[in-house]
């Protein structure tokens, strides 16, 4: 079924794209999401900015003490990035586990993010690693913490006319393990676990409500599974009950800070 | 729009192609390339697999215009042999029977093709991770495996 009507920008800049942007004109990156949207009906674009000849969105450097990822990056390009591999292999890790092969190749770490579909990899990570996103309009600038991007599900403080240019992760970022339970295109539950580096635990757990639920402990052996369990607000689905996605939580917060004191 | 692009390593043009159109539907409606699969059009079920300069996509979730000026391989692109001959995963799958209504299959068959071109050797672990994304709704998967396998012993025989 073919798409309703839109025009395609083709810009060759940010600044150019940006300067599009509006509730009716659209950043249109991997498409996995967008197009989607658009076929169900759920989104009705006049326009669309292709954001894919945009160079300086998908370069990944490193920074005196950031990594700075571009928008534009695939997930599959984020995955097999070395400074990624060497600065923060967590999110090496869940980029190499989201949805399938094409997903990988075509959608990219910033539009995943912006859609904010609740059971996003890549979220639960970012919130683990401290990352911010870098939002840039016509007339501003500006920097925001994962945990104040994500509102609600497909829901972010992103503005319309702002494009999320970069993703940025405080260095050194802290190593872990990323679990998850998965039996569809989605995560049920999502578990990421780190070292902090001024010491210290965070257990991040994503995926099974409406927002990533993080919590720091002074010793790993003060997690309290149960108690996060308790926490999250699992959203009844086919993939489970409520009840069924707390036990399925306390679980993996179980297995994933067994695996970090394991060294795993 | 005209588009311009590369299909299975011919020059083709298509006309008053308007941007609401997927590849998808370019390749099946426009080029007369029946074999790529139209299921799902939202990217879960691997039905519409195919090459866009190089990177496995799923031709649904593809813009016509982003194929402008690039090169498409679909599964009828896949045998090189211009007798008509099957290529050696394709001939893998019927060997096996991994084929039952085979509305899924050239959709496997080309993410098979990414798997083996990447990893030659892959474990039973590296080849349900690559297949994970091509729902099969018939054969339950076993023998769409023993395909891989197949296919993954001869390549390896073909080329040390």
């Amino acid at each position: 079924m073919p798409l309703p009507a839109f025009t395609l920008h083709r810009p060759r800049s940010a600044a150019d794209a940006i300067a599009l942007l509006d509730e009716d004109c659209l950043a249109y990156s991997g498409g996995t999401e967008l197009l989607m949207a658009m076929r169900m009906g759920l989104i009705r674009p006049t326009a669309l900015v292709d954001l894919k000849r945009i160079d300086e969105l998908n370069t990944i450097t490193l920074g005196a003490d950031r990594l700075l990822i571009g928008a534009g990056a695939s997930h599959d390009r984020v995955a097999g990035d070395a400074l990624v591999a060497e600065h923060a292999a967590l999110l090496a890790t869940a980029e190499r586990l989201v949805g399938n092969a094409r997903v990988r190749a075509q959608g990219s770490i910033g539009g995943n993010i912006c859609f904010a579909e609740p059971r996003s990899d890549v979220a639960t990570v970012l919130v683990a690693l401290d990352a911010t996103v870098l939002l840039q309009s016509a007339s501003s600038r500006r920097s925001v913490p994962a945990t104040e991007f994500f509102l609600g599900p497909y829901w972010t403080a992103r503005e319309p006319g702002e494009l999320l240019t970069a993703i940025s992760i405080p260095l050194p970022a802290p190593a872990g393990v990323y679990l998850k339970f998965q039996t569809v295109e989605r995560p049920t539950v999502a578990v990421a676990a780190v070292a902090l580096p001024e010491g210290g635990y965070r257990i991040v757990v994503g995926a099974v409500g409406d927002l990533p639920v993080s919590a720091d402990y002074a010793q790993l052996t003060a997690v309290d599974a149960a108690d996060l369990a308790a926490r999250v607000e699992p959203v009844s689905d086919l993939t489970g009950s409520e009840r069924y996605k707390r036990h399925v939580t306390e679980v993996f917060v179980r297995r994933a800070v067994a695996a970090l004191a394991g060294g795993r | 729009m005209r588009l311009t692009f590369d299909v299975n390593g011919v020059g083709q043009q298509a006309d008053d192609v308007w941007p609401g159109e997927s590849l998808l539907y370019v390749l099946r409606e426009r080029m007369g390339l029946p074999g790529t699969k139209n299921a799902c059009e939202q990217g879960e079920c691997g039905s519409c697999s195919v090459y866009l300069d190089g990177t496995l996509v799923c031709a649904c979730l593809v813009a016509a215009p982003q194929a402008q000026g690039r090169a498409v391989r679909t599964v009828e692109g896949l045998a090189t042999d211009s007798a008509g001959g099957l290529d050696h995963i394709q001939q893998a799958f019927v060997e096996t029977g991994a084929v039952q209504c085979g509305f899924c299959t050239p959709g496997l068959i080309m993410a098979t093709d990414d798997l083996l071109a990447n990893t030659p050797t892959p474990s039973d672990a590296e080849i349900r991770e690559a297949l994970a994304g091509n729902l099969c709704r018939c054969t339950g998967y076993e023998k769409i495996l023993d395909a891989v396998r197949l296919a993954a012993s001869r390549r390896t025989e073909v080329t040390p």
